[in-house]
């Protein structure tokens, strides 16, 4: 049997990997072409080198600080985002695990955000935000922080429930068993959590953090919809910068490409080290 | 075992999903004898046969997309050849633009909004000087000429100015101490401040004088993405066009360097908006105020905007006091030369037909146009459903336009004033460009910054956008 699956193994992969190779690897490397050129729609290109990447960072003899700001900003985007919801998303799963009257409830209360799409969230959130802010005279837009807030407001609240149920997932395989035996052997509610809670969820951080980190830094619908990136373009994420390059001025739909070539790189660094730190603290369950 | 049963079979489920999914679109033709497929595929083979190609129009109005449908399928009905009519959502026009002109079956006809556009698809612009559409465009500085090629004419004109609610303003004049006696007195800036400052400085005793419920003179400024274009789009259009006017520059295309020696006239209009309105300055960029329904509701009595607001007040389902008969539009009063200006005609609507197209789809797409501008059912639809001001000769007495706002322009004209020019269609990567100055305003209006930040942005991002997109 195992000799006959390693036999038909390509038969098998065929598919999956065809359909890999037309919707991801054709189209990325396309994209990577692409971003070396000049070009008004994909099929019609024109090679220019380096050029566009260069015009990332300086345009006209000056430097254009405009990525480098969003490049900022949106790390520390990521960064409060990423410790926000998993802090909270994990002290929610720890109480709805406790056996409260009305866990299931809570459960689905807290996940529902979710289910909403981000554009149709964040503009509710932005009625709710400049309802509110009007009494003080400014607008979820005023100032860059304003906005800053505004984001990761309307993000934790959509992702929190999300990270809640896949943390809520993995306390439930903590085997009852260790829990027993910490708590016979007079360990404090803090110390279970340190020493036996925490190293057995690594697993699951590793997953959320992950998630969590990703999402931060492609973040785009919320963005559009709850700032537009103003003021000026002070509130703009990567994934927001990079579209409005694209699509906003004339004949840089290659510096868009660009932008998003070395976008990709940095997330894709980030996330390989994050998961090299966490993957390091699991431990054998 | 069971396991790699399982995985077996997930394998099976997967490529049979992928052999289907490839399989679709050969299927369709060959094999779907009983549906409706056929019918169509049947119209385009008999249309490609004959040599008569077919039509594929990327509508740019979105309010319009109904009516264009209903004028694609009367064709269709009379000649046999397929229009196909797709509205791009609004505010994604070059978006999909970019993704519909990569496709094989890419649109035919598309918008050029001004020079730029021009600029960007001069690889995909057909060249429009032998066409029916130019030879019937009355008045030829309303298409696009680029690269010594007549890229693009267009469909309908438009005015913008200051839209003004006629009956409180006649109304006004008869209250005690009112700084005018009639709306004609209104001729330049300085009795227009005058009267926005008399109503918004006493806009109570003027309710109780009157019996309306006026809040404000001029309706909000809104700053917000909804909004803002009216002021670094149009109100900038004017300090543009004085410039342009005085450089001797072309006052569509304009010129690399511009020194703003109109911005003081931009600010003082714009303090007038902001100073003589209920709206708070600090929160013009939330998003929550709606200008046209202040009009509306009678709750103002000034708002800038252009002539495309007349169906909105003259439709009785959106529920406004304001009527179409109430309003007028007078131009903004720059404080330049406003003695003989006019309201600001233009228009961000050129049709473009795609070159690269196959030469029956082009021929097809040129006969196509003919017959809107040229049929009675074309003419009708443009006019009557469509509400469209159409710049060509063949609309003239029942199909002639029927827009009050837009006779407004007219009338001005015929009183022997200059109409404005669309000079910020010569903006370089305008949403740039306008993002920058609209920030510029924010930083003065709400954040009570100093007008130097509109100044850089409004000058220095000029040529710098200019650079930028005049390149090679």
């Amino acid at each position: 049997m195992e000799k006959s699956i390693k036999k038909y193994f390509p038969i098998f992969a065929l598919p999956t990997f065809l359909a890999f190779i037309i919707g991801f690897i054709v189209p990325f490397a396309y994209g990577i072409f692409l971003s070396f050129c000049k070009f008004t729609t994909v099929t019609d290109w024109q090679w220019v080198g380096f050029k566009n990447y260069t015009r990332i960072f300086y345009v006209n003899g000056q430097l254009d600080t405009t990525f480098l700001h969003s490049i900022w900003y949106t790390c520390l985007f990521t960064a409060v985002t990423v410790m926000v919801i998993n802090v909270i998303a994990f002290a929610i799963a720890l109480l709805l695990t406790k056996g409260i009257k009305g866990t299931n409830l809570f459960r689905t209360v807290f996940f529902l955000p979710n289910l909403i799409g981000g554009i149709v969230l964040s503009y509710v959130w932005l009625m709710i935000f400049n309802a509110i802010l009007q009494k003080y005279d400014m607008t979820i837009v005023t100032t860059q922080w304003t906005a800053f807030w505004g984001l990761v407001a309307v993000v934790c609240w959509q992702q929190i429930g999300y990270m809640m149920i896949i943390y809520i997932a993995g306390l439930q395989t903590i085997s009852p068993d260790l829990i027993e035996a910490a708590k016979i052997d007079g360990a404090n509610s803090f110390q279970m959590l340190s020493k036996i809670t925490l190293p057995l969820m690594m697993p699951t951080i590793t997953i959320c953090t992950f998630l969590t980190l990703t999402n931060g830094f492609k973040l785009f619908d919320q963005n559009l919809a709850l700032t537009g990136g103003n003021p000026g373009k002070m509130s703009q994420l990567l994934a927001l910068n990079i579209y409005d390059t694209m699509y906003g001025t004339t004949g840089w739909q290659g510096v868009g490409q660009a932008k998003a070539v070395i976008f990709f790189i940095m997330v894709a660094l980030i996330a390989v080290l994050q998961n090299k730190m966490t993957t390091s603290k699991e431990v054998e369950n | 075992m069971k396991k790699k049963l399982l995985s077996a079979l997930l394998s099976v489920a997967m490529l049979s999903a992928l052999l289907t999914g490839c399989g679709d679109a050969a299927a369709t033709d060959s094999t779907a004898p009983a549906a409706e497929a056929p019918a169509a595929s049947d119209d385009a083979e008999a249309a490609a046969a004959t040599g008569e190609g077919s039509v594929y129009l990327l509508n740019f109005k979105p309010e319009i997309d109904d009516q264009w449908q209903a004028l694609a399928a009367t064709y269709t009905e009379q000649t046999g050849v397929p229009v196909t009519v797709l509205t791009a959502a609004d505010g994604q026009y070059s978006t999909t633009l970019q993704s519909e002109m990569a496709k094989s079956d890419a649109p035919t006809i598309f918008n050029i909004g001004s020079a730029t556009d021009a600029q960007t698809w001069d690889a995909y612009t057909y060249d429009l000087a032998d066409s029916a559409l130019y030879n019937h465009l009355s008045d030829k500085s309303l298409a696009v000429e680029y690269n010594g090629k007549v890229a693009a004419v267009a469909n309908c004109y438009e005015c913008y100015g200051i839209i003004y609610n006629k009956t409180i303003l006649a109304d006004y004049c008869t209250v005690d101490g009112a700084v005018i006696s009639s709306v004609d007195d209104i001729k330049d800036f300085d009795t227009l401040k005058a009267v926005c400052e008399d109503i918004n400085g006493r806009v109570d005793e003027i309710n109780d004088a009157l019996g309306t419920h006026l809040t404000e003179a001029f309706a909000s400024s809104g700053l917000d993405d909804g909004s803002s274009w009216r002021f670094s789009g149009h109100l900038a259009g004017l300090a543009l066009y004085y410039e342009f006017l005085d450089d001797k520059a072309d006052l569509t295309a304009g010129e690399g360097k511009i020194t703003g020696k109109y911005l003081d006239n931009f600010k003082n209009v714009w303090d007038l908006y902001t100073n003589n309105s209920a709206a708070s300055k600090a929160t013009l960029t939330s998003g929550t105020y709606n200008a046209e329904m202040e009009l509306g509701m009678g709750e103002a009595v000034f708002y800038q905007n252009g002539d495309w607001e007349y169906s909105a007040f003259n439709n009785p389902d959106n529920g406004y006091e304001v009527t179409g008969d109430d309003i007028a539009m007078m131009p903004i009063y720059f404080g330049v030369d406003d003695a003989s200006e006019g309201l600001a005609v233009g228009t961000e609507n050129h049709w473009a037909v795609n070159s690269q197209a196959s030469e029956e789809n082009i021929q097809a797409t040129l006969a196509f146009l003919e017959w809107v501008i040229t049929s009675d059912e074309g003419r009708s639809a443009i006019t009557n459903d469509m509400g469209l001001s159409a710049p060509f000769d063949t609309f003239t007495g029942d199909f002639a336009p029927n827009n009050k706002l837009a006779a407004c322009a007219n009338e001005y004209a015929a009183a022997g004033k200059t109409s404005v020019a669309w000079s910020f269609n010569a903006t370089p990567n305008v949403d740039d460009w306008r993002a920058d100055v609209v920030a510029g305003l924010v930083e003065y209006t709400c954040n009570g910054g100093d007008w130097s930040a509109v100044e850089t942005a409004f000058v220095d991002g000029w040529a710098n956008q200019w650079a930028l997109a005049h390149e090679e």
